[in-house]
């Protein structure tokens, strides 16, 4: 079974947008992988014009915001990084008995790295600014923001075709759909930077090896 | 042999497959880009707890209700292996007029070589590879709509709390028009990677303006509804007069009489000369949508010179009249205080305006309905009732139940409606224009022949004539005292007691009318022979398929839309007769009620 991956084209972003662009990716990802029967949600986003489309589960909603807010956390303590986060679809494989585990083994099949630039910008560009600028950035700063953010905002739709492409074009690997409730038809896992760089490190070097898959680490 | 018995099963469920596989790329595609074709709310959010539908199953997406449209999909699209070629089209202004341009073309096909190749391979079961991956495609096309330019523009559009100057109208067929090279420029192509489908593969790609930018789309909120309290027509403000309005229902045809003049007149000033008489009879309840009703009235012509009518509310008119199907809702309320004309679409109509559903929007098949509406008027005004004739009901809400009014103010209305078709129809066959639809739905209309290539869309037209007439009407009671010309007449205000009705046939009919008797029975006498007029000089009624543009013409009756030819000869005469007489019979019961009018009053 060989393992799909698609890298995503990296994104600058500032602290506070992290959310809602995880939100789109991770929701665009998974709606193109949830082939259960879904009722199609579209969400616009505030901060950019895009809607993009959610599977409607609540469930899944719910864990996607976790994740997000574990990254969000785990950005805060380490500022401007470039990060990544992957999510995989796997399959659930026979135990087997085996010498080192009992664990269930996991069959990845596709993987999606999104890799974000959190680029958090001293002069009280972020929403919280603490400090009362004598000398107000004024006009150029906003206008700067404003450019990020129509930056981002290109950047961003350019990572949604760019699934949309990608889910098209390779439709093969896609293992058959199980007859489950719901809609997200196969096991997903979304993997964050955990709270040390070598951890992190490590978690994809253990991808790798399970997977086979070369990954590239930004 | 063997090898072709074990395939029948297979291909019987890929021909399953396809088929609903190009239903289900029509429904995504026009629940993304035509917002009058849906009821619901268009977060997409569809009642968890609802139960899907086993049709809406397909590929897992869950849609929701599909727009009648949908139903007539396989009426027309006989061949599997056609094309099925989904225009979106926008309408908007440009320089004063009407202007319609494909922003979008969607093409879906199942391709199929002409010659079998032989099956290598194992083909068993390979539907289910199919059928799945059709379902990651209609995932990838449900993002993928809301990506393209277009879907900002149907956001807009959708958004109730705005009119705008513009609109969405689709149009579906089975082979493309070609676009100019100008157009070509802007354009831009994605194509689906086709999904195997032995012996074939489904094919999903569309060519689309990547700019919208230039055109002058604009959206304002409209102005909060007004009551007007000195409403004519209401039975709140003056019982006893709904009865002379409805006596001027009879006049049914002068409204559609009023025939489709050339396009050139700005869509925005057609309501404004005879909407405003219709503002008058009916508080603007926000989206009007029937106050534009391009195909039913073209030529703005002279102002409805109803002094009542505010001029400041002209603007909103204007707007609203561009709202027509967007307003979802598929209350009449706009019609409560209105004249006693139930927007009860005749039931020939259909193709014309949907009884002011959104969803009733149909595939204009070319056998579309005569424009008369002959179930209608075989009853009389009593029995009017909404449900005019089944087939007509089935995707048709049924008529303003909300009316307060005395039943016998139905029959105008039904005639009204009638009316409205009447004014599409034959203002169009008349002038061989098609209203909105433009030249090019009119020359795909003629070279489908046998096909359909109609103009699914959802006009408020025939609502809009009814309002008009109901207008008209109510302002005819404020003239009073029987002094008021022919029913038929549609308006030209100037002369309330002699009103030559802008009929498409124009001087017919005007000569007709001015041939005005001050009094109510004599009016409608000659309206009634304005009617049979009308419909002698008519023209031959299947003209040509450019009667069909999409907003003078509602889709057609469910039942309507099958084949062709067949279906539209044997209705003319015999309908037109049946027609007159439930003309004759609504007269007379008119003629019975205003006697019995007449003497409450007095």
């Amino acid at each position: 079974m060989n393992c799909e991956a698609c890298h995503l084209k990296e994104l600058e972003v500032e602290l506070f947008e992290i959310r809602e662009v995880l939100r789109c990716i991770l929701h665009t990802i998974v709606f193109h992988r949830a082939l259960g029967l879904v009722r199609p949600k579209e969400v616009d986003l505030e901060l950019f014009d895009i809607t993009y489309v959610q599977c409607g589960e609540v469930e899944l909603e719910k864990k996607i915001d976790e994740k997000i807010d574990q990254f969000v956390c785990w950005v805060e303590k380490h500022p401007n990084k470039k990060s990544q986060i992957c999510l995989s679809f796997y399959e659930v494989k026979n135990k087997q008995a085996s010498w080192f585990s009992n664990k269930i083994e996991r069959l990845y099949w596709e993987q999606w790295y999104i890799y974000l630039n959190v680029a958090q910008h001293p002069k009280g560009h972020s929403n919280k600014s603490h400090h009362a600028k004598v000398v107000d950035p004024g006009e150029g700063a906003l206008e700067d923001r404003n450019a990020r953010s129509a930056a981002l905002e290109a950047s961003l739709r350019e990572v949604l075709f760019q699934i949309i492409k990608f889910v098209n074009e390779k439709k093969d690997h896609v293992p058959p759909i199980p007859n489950l409730e719901g809609a997200v038809s196969f096991p997903y896992e979304i993997t964050i930077p955990s709270s040390s760089d070598s951890a992190f490190g490590m978690d994809m070097i253990k991808r790798m090896l399970q997977t086979g898959h070369p990954t590239m680490l930004s | 042999m063997d090898f072709q018995a074990n395939m029948q099963p297979e291909l019987g469920k890929l021909e399953q497959i396809v088929h609903q596989f190009l239903l289900k790329s029509l429904h995504v595609i026009l629940d993304s880009r035509v917002p009058s074709l849906h009821q619901h709310d268009r977060s997409g959010d569809l009642p968890m707890g609802s139960r899907v539908r086993r049709s809406d199953k397909w590929f897992n997406l869950a849609l929701g209700d599909r727009p009648a449209a949908l139903d007539n999909l396989s009426f027309w699209h006989r061949n599997l292996m056609d094309q099925m070629i989904i225009d979106i089209i926008l309408v908007h202004e440009e320089n004063g007029s009407s202007v319609e341009t494909v922003i979008e073309r969607w093409v879906v096909q199942y391709e199929r070589p002409q010659v079998m190749a032989p099956q290598t391979g194992d083909i068993s079961g390979s539907y289910k590879k199919t059928y799945k991956k059709s379902i990651v495609l209609f995932r990838a096309l449900y993002s993928h709509m809301r990506l393209l330019p277009a879907y900002k523009i149907f956001r807009k559009l959708s958004s109730s709390s705005h009119t705008c100057n513009f609109d969405i109208i689709y149009k579906v067929s089975s082979f493309r028009d070609p676009f100019s090279r100008a157009e070509d420029v802007v354009l831009e192509e994605y194509s689906f990677t086709p999904i195997e489908a032995t012996p074939g593969r489904l094919c999903v790609s569309v060519t689309y303006r990547t700019n919208l930018s230039d055109f002058n789309l604009e959206c304002s909120t409209s102005l909060p509804t007004q009551i007007i309290t000195d409403y004519v027509g209401s039975p709140l403000a003056d019982p006893l007069r709904s009865f002379p309005v409805s006596e001027k229902g009879v006049r049914a045809t002068s409204f559609p009489l009023r025939g489709i003049a050339p396009p050139s007149s700005a869509p925005l000033e057609r309501p404004h000369s005879w909407t405003s008489g219709f503002h008058k009879a009916a508080p603007m309840v926000q989206n009007q949508q029937y106050v534009g009703s391009p195909p039913v009235y073209r030529a703005p012509s002279k102002p409805y010179d109803i002094p009542s009518s505010p001029t400041d509310s002209h603007g909103i008119r204007i707007h609203n009249y561009r709202m027509h199907n967007r307003h979802r809702s598929t209350s009449y309320d706009e019609y409560q205080l209105s004249p006693p004309f139930s927007p009860s679409p005749s039931p020939s109509s259909p193709t014309f305006f949907n009884g002011g559903v959104p969803i009733q929007t149909r595939v204009r098949s070319e056998t579309a309905p005569v424009t008369i509406p002959y179930p209608m008027m075989g009853k009389s005004s009593r029995t009017l009732s909404p449900n005019l004739s089944d087939h007509s009901r089935n995707s048709l809400p049924p008529m303003s139940p909300k009316r307060n009014y005395a039943s016998s103010q139905e029959s105008p209305s039904g005639i009204r409606s009638f009316r409205k078709l009447e004014s599409s129809r034959i203002g169009e066959l008349h002038t061989g224009v098609t209203n909105y639809a433009g030249q090019k739905i009119a020359r795909d209309n003629k070279d489908d022949s046998g096909r359909f290539s109609g103009l699914l869309s959802s006009s408020d037209s025939p609502r809009i004539g009814f309002s008009r007439s109901s207008s008209r009407l109510s302002f005819q009671d404020d003239l009073e005292d029987g002094d008021f010309s022919c029913p038929f007449d549609v308006d030209d205000v100037d002369t309330p007691d002699v009103q030559p009705s802008q009929s498409k046939d124009g001087k017919n009919v005007s000569e007709i009318g001015s041939t005005s008797l001050p009094m109510c029975k004599k009016s409608q006498d000659a309206a009634v022979g304005v009617l049979v007029h009308m419909l002698r000089t008519a023209p031959p009624l299947r003209q040509d398929s450019s009667c069909y543009s999409s907003h003078s013409v509602k889709p057609e009756p469910e039942g309507g839309v099958t084949t062709a030819s067949g279906f539209f000869m044997p209705r003319k005469t015999a309908d037109a007769l049946e027609e007159l007489r439930s003309y004759k019979e609504m007269r007379d019961l008119l003629l019975s009620k205003s006697g019995t009018r007449i003497l409450n009053k007095e």
